[in-house]
């Protein structure tokens, strides 16, 4: 099985962070259950059909909060990942319900229409996936909203760093602002940037059982960074760093993964200290939504908590946007009831903030009328000269 | 282990102590077993149509891969139940409790499964009652100093709404944050606050609960003195969901205190530990929280990323942790008398904890569960309470009981109010080793009783414990609790399987 470190002792401290327990009631959907399905499974006891197993095992958001606090190394996203893949049936039913939303999502003519492709073509699905959640075409927040911190004074902290900057599928295809807004932060700190073929991150792929797929990205993506003198790598989206941290599986010198893993780097610690003004018309009541995949101290956070003060009104910590990736397919309706707790949370907020893709598409897709939606960086101006 | 006990159709199941002791092996030394013979065999066409019709959309789980996260708890014991329902309603519960009752279906309440000793494991076969839908916001009433809350509502949830309002409801068993109240009630949930606010039952004024027949039945209410007719409400706390399906609780509530700040210190031995303990208890203070841990359980955690951050010296062989709460200068006062009765003792080292700060001195106790699977991967948890005046006999004799077994055993816990955490570490793939860890854990029990103490202080005595609790308690104690059970619950379909 795909990361397990340990066996499950059913101690239950998985039970607080599972959004999915949470939402719905169901126990049998929180992880604790579904390791110790799969530990019966693999036993062969209870009279289990591996098909029941991976159909009830796979109502997973793969938000990894279980495996973040399991004192036992369980990853339970891993275990359903490695369920995914071993289901004969999977990637079939995969591909079909995929394009049958893709026609509804994805209108001839769009943007995105263009990357749907006509076979089941893994290394599109990384893009292709965050869609599902309904992201649409389109500029993000602008121009409804025009950019509105704008940043006066830059630290000195990185000035002359050569870097890559991983760029993730939603920037490069769906949203350029952010890329645009990236490198424009990374010029104003003097950071070189250095250029850098990266693919997806693979996250989608992996918790979708593609784990072949998924190494392949990986290994891409290494080499990428290994051909630009493995410098630091600065990453916007808390999933894609998530995924990127895990790349340390795929490195078999254990020095060369602990330089991986010191290399990637979040933007906002990057741009910590970075002075901004608000500029225009700005909303009164901004919130902030937290994801999953988040790291501790939230440094997204405490970068609009330094820039917005009090116009920060409401934020989120335990809830979960109900992206979900594939599970959003077998089962919308349980990754809506997520959602909507999310949303109960965010109650009152003009214009909500975060820092992944995956949160940013499935917000967006389903904010009440009047709530913006958008990654932190749209909200960025350019330094005033 | 867990194939060994595993009963998925719920016909046949052992308790763990009745196959490893050997001794206790008919009908005769446990009563409750006599009774079982008439209960429901399975679960008929007609059973499951009532049930579907009860509990309509996903309020009814009959598939086997569902049905599989209602055979286990942290006991990690397991037997299949034969359906799981989600009721959400009370008229709900009066309809299944009058049917089960009619066909003589074992009913088995159940929240988030993180009792240690079977107590939710639907050990004959049955139907499982899962509380986590009965949950909604707490009613919490500054003015009459109560909550009253439904039972799946997460106890540290009702925690954060008391605190919202500067009030305080202050049972802390370890699960706090993954438990329910309505488990905690049914429990007797212990904690480490215990040696200042005592446990649940000390807080509890009220509950309603459905009966086995369908009967409703209130029990006290929001004044927080009443002397009228026999305590009932408190029988219901600790009944291990064996009397009724409880819908709603009343608890007291307090002043939030406004501040607290911990204290971890490091002894060279356990004897000096627990003579710096009474040093403190003798100074006047009186701590929110009086925690031990032995040699065995700080050897476990240096053997991890604790071990390295903990704030204790390396030459301690002993720790103690202290948390004092209450007002700004009432703490710190209290925290330099605390610091001036350990002076003359030989501590090896003294770290206090205020602010941010304080949650790094309590990081290693929190690790230590975890920690112990580093010196072997199985675990036997037992939580005896002893006498405090004896407490240290009940570590030194219970480490020499791990020694001779060649096992390791690690004492921690609650030593303001005598509750030892026993942890017999072993390896069940080794030949013999599980048999010879719960040969220990017999002997840890006899231990205790024999120092005027208990098999349990919190944990309870459930499924893998039953046969023992039998034994402490006495064939006339457990007529009467039998006697009372059957006054709730005539033909003894609440939790059956599970002692007294």
């Amino acid at each position: 099985m795909v990361g397990v470190a340990g066996e499950c002792i059913l101690c239950g401290k998985c039970l607080e962070v599972c959004p999915l327990l949470a939402a719905t009631g169901r126990e049998e959907l929180g992880p604790r259950a579904k390791a110790d399905l799969c530990h019966l499974l693999a036993r062969d006891e209870a009279g289990l059909r591996g098909a029941d197993v991976a159909r009830l095992a796979g109502l997973c958001l793969g938000c990894d909060r279980c495996a973040a606090v399991c004192s036992q190394g369980v990853d339970v996203p891993g275990l359903v990942a490695g369920l995914r893949g071993a289901h004969p049936d999977f990637k079939g039913w995969l591909w079909k319900t995929w394009l049958s939303h893709a026609k509804t999502l994805w209108p001839v003519g769009s943007a995105m229409a263009g990357l749907v492709p006509d076979s089941l073509r893994p290394e599109r699905f990384g893009p292709l996936l965050k869609m599902l959640a309904g992201l649409r075409d389109g500029p993000g927040l602008t121009p409804a909203l025009a950019p509105f911190l704008t940043p006066t004074s830059f630290p000195d902290t990185h000035r002359g760093e050569p870097m890559l900057l991983f760029p993730g599928c939603t920037a490069t295809h769906v949203r350029q602002r952010w890329l645009a807004a990236a490198h424009s932060l990374l010029h104003g700190l003097g950071v070189a940037i250095l250029p850098g073929d990266f693919r997806c991150c693979g996250s989608g792929l992996k918790s979708a059982g593609f784990a072949d797929e998924a190494r392949a990205m990986a290994l891409h993506n290494l080499a990428a960074w290994r051909g630009a003198g493995r410098p630091k790598v600065a990453v916007f989206c808390a999933s894609c760093l998530s995924a990127l941290r895990g790349y340390t599986h795929y490195i078999d010198d254990p020095a060369e993964a602990e330089v991986w893993r010191n290399s990637l780097i979040l933007l906002s610690i990057l741009a910590k200290d970075t002075v901004f003004v608000i500029s225009g018309a700005v909303p009164d009541r901004i919130a902030y939504h937290r994801p999953c995949h988040a790291d501790g101290a939230g440094s997204d956070h405490l970068l609009l908590v330094a820039a917005l003060g009090d116009r920060l009104v409401e934020s989120t910590d335990r809830q979960c946007c109900g992206f979900g990736g594939v599970m959003a397919l077998g089962a919308p309706e349980l990754a809506d009831r997520v959602n909507a707790r999310c949303w109960d949370q965010l109650a009152g907020a003009e214009l909500v903030l975060t820092g992944c893709s995956a949160c940013a598409a499935r917000l967006d897709a389903t904010a009440p009328a009047g709530v913006a939606v958008g990654h932190w960086l749209e909200v960025i101006g350019q330094m005033r000269r | 282990m867990v194939k060994e006990m595993s009963s998925w159709r719920g016909v046949e199941l052992r308790s763990r102590r009745a196959r490893c002791d050997g001794v206790i092996d008919t009908g005769q030394h446990r009563p409750y077993l006599s009774g079982m013979i008439g209960y429901a065999a399975s679960l008929t066409a007609a059973h499951r149509a009532f049930l579907l019709d009860l509990f309509p959309g996903d309020g009814c789980v009959l598939s086997s891969e569902g049905l599989a996260a209602f055979s286990a708890d942290a006991s990690r014991e397991r037997a299949m139940p034969w359906a799981v329902v989600r009721p959400e309603r009370r008229d709900q519960l009066v309809e299944l409790l009058r049917w089960a009752e009619a066909e003589r279906m074992p009913v088995y309440p159940r929240a988030r499964g993180t009792g240690r000793v079977g107590g939710a494991v639907p050990s004959l076969g049955g139907v499982v009652v899962s509380m986590l839908r009965m949950a909604g916001e707490p009613v919490v009433d500054a003015d009459d100093f109560v909550a009253e809350v439904l039972p799946g509502v997460i106890t540290a949830d009702l925690q954060a709404a008391c605190a919202a309002k500067g009030l305080f409801y202050p049972p802390d068993p370890a699960s706090v944050r993954i438990s329910t109240i309505g488990g905690n009630v049914a429990t007797c949930a212990g904690g480490l606050r215990a040696v200042k606010y005592g446990v649940t039952r000390d807080w509890v004024l009220g509950v309603e609960a459905v009966l086995p027949g369908g009967r409703v039945l209130r029990t006290g209410g929001r004044s927080h003195k009443d002397v009228v007719g026999l305590d009932l409400t408190r029988l219901f706390v600790g009944s291990n969901g064996r009397l009724g399906l409880m819908t709603g609780i009343t608890l007291k509530l307090i002043p939030l205190p406004e501040t607290s700040a911990s204290a971890l210190v490091g002894f060279a031995d356990l004897a000096s530990s627990l003579a710096g303990a009474g040093a403190v208890f003798r100074a006047g203070v009186l701590p929110s929280a009086c925690e031990f841990m032995d040699q065995g359980a700080l050897e476990a955690l240096r053997l991890g990323p604790e071990g390295t951050s903990m704030p204790l010296a390396p030459g301690a062989r002993a720790a103690l942790l202290f948390k004092l709460d209450g007002t700004g200068p009432g703490v710190a006062a209290e925290m330099d008398r605390l610091t001036a009765a350990l002076a003359p003792l030989s501590s090896v080292s003294v770290e206090v904890g205020r602010g941010e700060a304080e949650e790094m001195v309590w990081n290693a106790r929190r690790g230590i569960s975890a920690a112990a699977f580093r010196l072997a991967p199985d675990k036997l948890a037992e939580d005896i309470a002893v006498p405090r005046g004896r407490v240290a006999e009940a570590v030194e004799r219970a480490r020499e009981i791990g020694r001779a077994h060649g096992l390791h055993v690690l004492c921690f816990g609650h030593l303001g109010d005598g509750n030892i955490h026993v942890n017999i570490m072993h390896d069940r793939s080794h030949p013999g080793e599980s048999a010879i860890a719960h040969q220990a854990a017999d002997e840890i029990f006899r231990l205790a009783v024999s120092l005027g103490g208990t098999i349990s202080g919190e944990h309870g005595t459930g499924l893998t414990k039953a046969s023992f609790a039998d034994e402490q308690l006495g064939p006339e104690a457990v007529a009467i609790m039998r006697g009372v059970r059957r006054v709730f619950d005539p033909r003894e379909i609440m939790n059956p399987g599970k002692g007294w």
